[in-house]
């Protein structure tokens, strides 16, 4: 098993905007479009906290919000490395400076980068991206508990499962419980 | 008689006033009760005095100053808040400011009121807190109250020099004893 900070790590690029797959950037008002039919589709907003369908509106403000990246708003959209393909998008928010934490959130939107390691390569380059430039010592998530998908991928660089918060959502006509997991510094494994 | 269901046994809650800015000064400003808390900075009386008039009780947020029913006196602050109404599901913060009533069952009336307010007002499914792991004698009065364990966030926080890991708890529709 290999951790950040080991000899075999230096596979990855030094650029802490780039992983193996996927590079992350700052949003751009041309990428509403994409952000539109996304986030308006069931099947991409299933294991979201998203509810409620988006205007073009709300898309063009939530990319001006966005565009402002730093400390208290990192926010980013996720390409592909071969062509430039945006794929999706991910954030870190209520970051907090005394507890250096934050909490992750992460779509793929386009459902034919579903598969291939995308989505894995883009969660390690963002924990990786907080912990080496933002300094972040801690780094949580919240996971549908009926979304085993994401919880394997979570587990496999370095989350752990802190807690099973009960009935926490209602989406769908019922209550689902929430996990909540985190990763501390220098436990993100950079390879499988 | 009417339903109160802001009166426990021995205290009551109520909305805050301006005229509380004084207790809560003292309160805010003492190690020995904000040790167990997320506050971290001093906070001086023109804060607190905006504070207190910030606005009354809603859904959403709800604070209350706990006053006992005997004396009538402020003895602390108990508070709804991030409230969702899709979830039903809110969250829980708690303080006694006053030493002496650290004993007694004030606490953890103000805390069966408190959620019994969350569940018969707010009409919420949960009410969930958490709590420094070293804090055992909270962790018991959420216990008592039916509070369940549901993790704990690994060096959820940083105070006072080093990292705390934070216990997760909820209270669920039907588990309030």
């Amino acid at each position: 098993m290999k951790r950040q900070g080991d000899d075999r790590a230096s596979e990855w690029p030094e650029s802490r905007f780039q992983g193996r797959l996927v590079r992350l950037r700052a949003r751009e008002p041309e990428d509403e479009a994409l952000l539109f039919e996304w986030f308006n589709d069931p099947d991409v907003t299933e294991h979201l906290s998203m509810r409620y369908p988006i205007s073009h509106k709300g898309e063009r403000e939530f990319l001006v919000r966005s565009a402002d990246v730093g400390y208290n708003n990192i926010n980013f959209a996720i390409e592909t490395l071969t062509d430039g393909t945006m794929i999706g998008g991910c954030d870190l928010h209520r970051v907090s400076a005394e507890n250096r934490s934050g909490v992750l959130g992460i779509a793929i939107g386009d459902k034919a980068f579903w598969d291939g390691g995308y989505g894995t390569d883009a969660m390690r380059t963002l924990v990786r991206f907080g912990f080496d430039m933002l300094n972040l010592h801690r780094i949580e998530l919240d996971v549908y508990a009926n979304n085993l998908r994401a919880q394997h991928v979570y587990e496999k660089i370095g989350f752990q499962f802190e807690a099973r918060k009960r009935k926490a959502i209602y989406k769908f006509g019922e209550y689902q419980d929430v996990l909540v997991m985190g990763i501390l510094e220098g436990e993100l494994r950079l390879d499988d | 008689m009417a339903p109160r269901p802001y009166e426990g046994d021995v205290i009551r809650l109520r909305a805050r006033e301006e005229s509380d800015a004084r207790d809560f000064y003292r309160w805010i400003n003492d190690w020995e009760t904000i040790k167990y808390l997320g506050q971290r900075y001093p906070r001086s009386m023109p804060f607190e005095r905006s504070a207190m008039t910030a606005g009354d009780p809603t859904y959403g947020l709800a604070q209350f100053i706990v006053e006992t029913r005997a004396g009538r006196k402020a003895i602390g602050w108990i508070g709804l808040h991030d409230a969702s109404p899709e979830d039903r599901a809110a969250s829980l913060g708690i303080a006694i400011g006053e030493a002496e009533f650290l004993d007694g069952g004030y606490g953890t009336d103000a805390m069966r009121t408190a959620c019994k307010v969350g569940f018969e007002v707010m009409n919420y499914n949960r009410i969930d807190l958490t709590v420094y792991d070293w804090n055992p004698r909270a962790i018991r009065v959420y216990e008592k109250v039916g509070f369940q364990h549901e993790g704990v966030l690994r060096e959820g926080i940083w105070k006072a020099g080093r990292w705390h890991n934070l216990v997760l708890m909820s209270l669920l529709r039907g588990e309030l004893r």
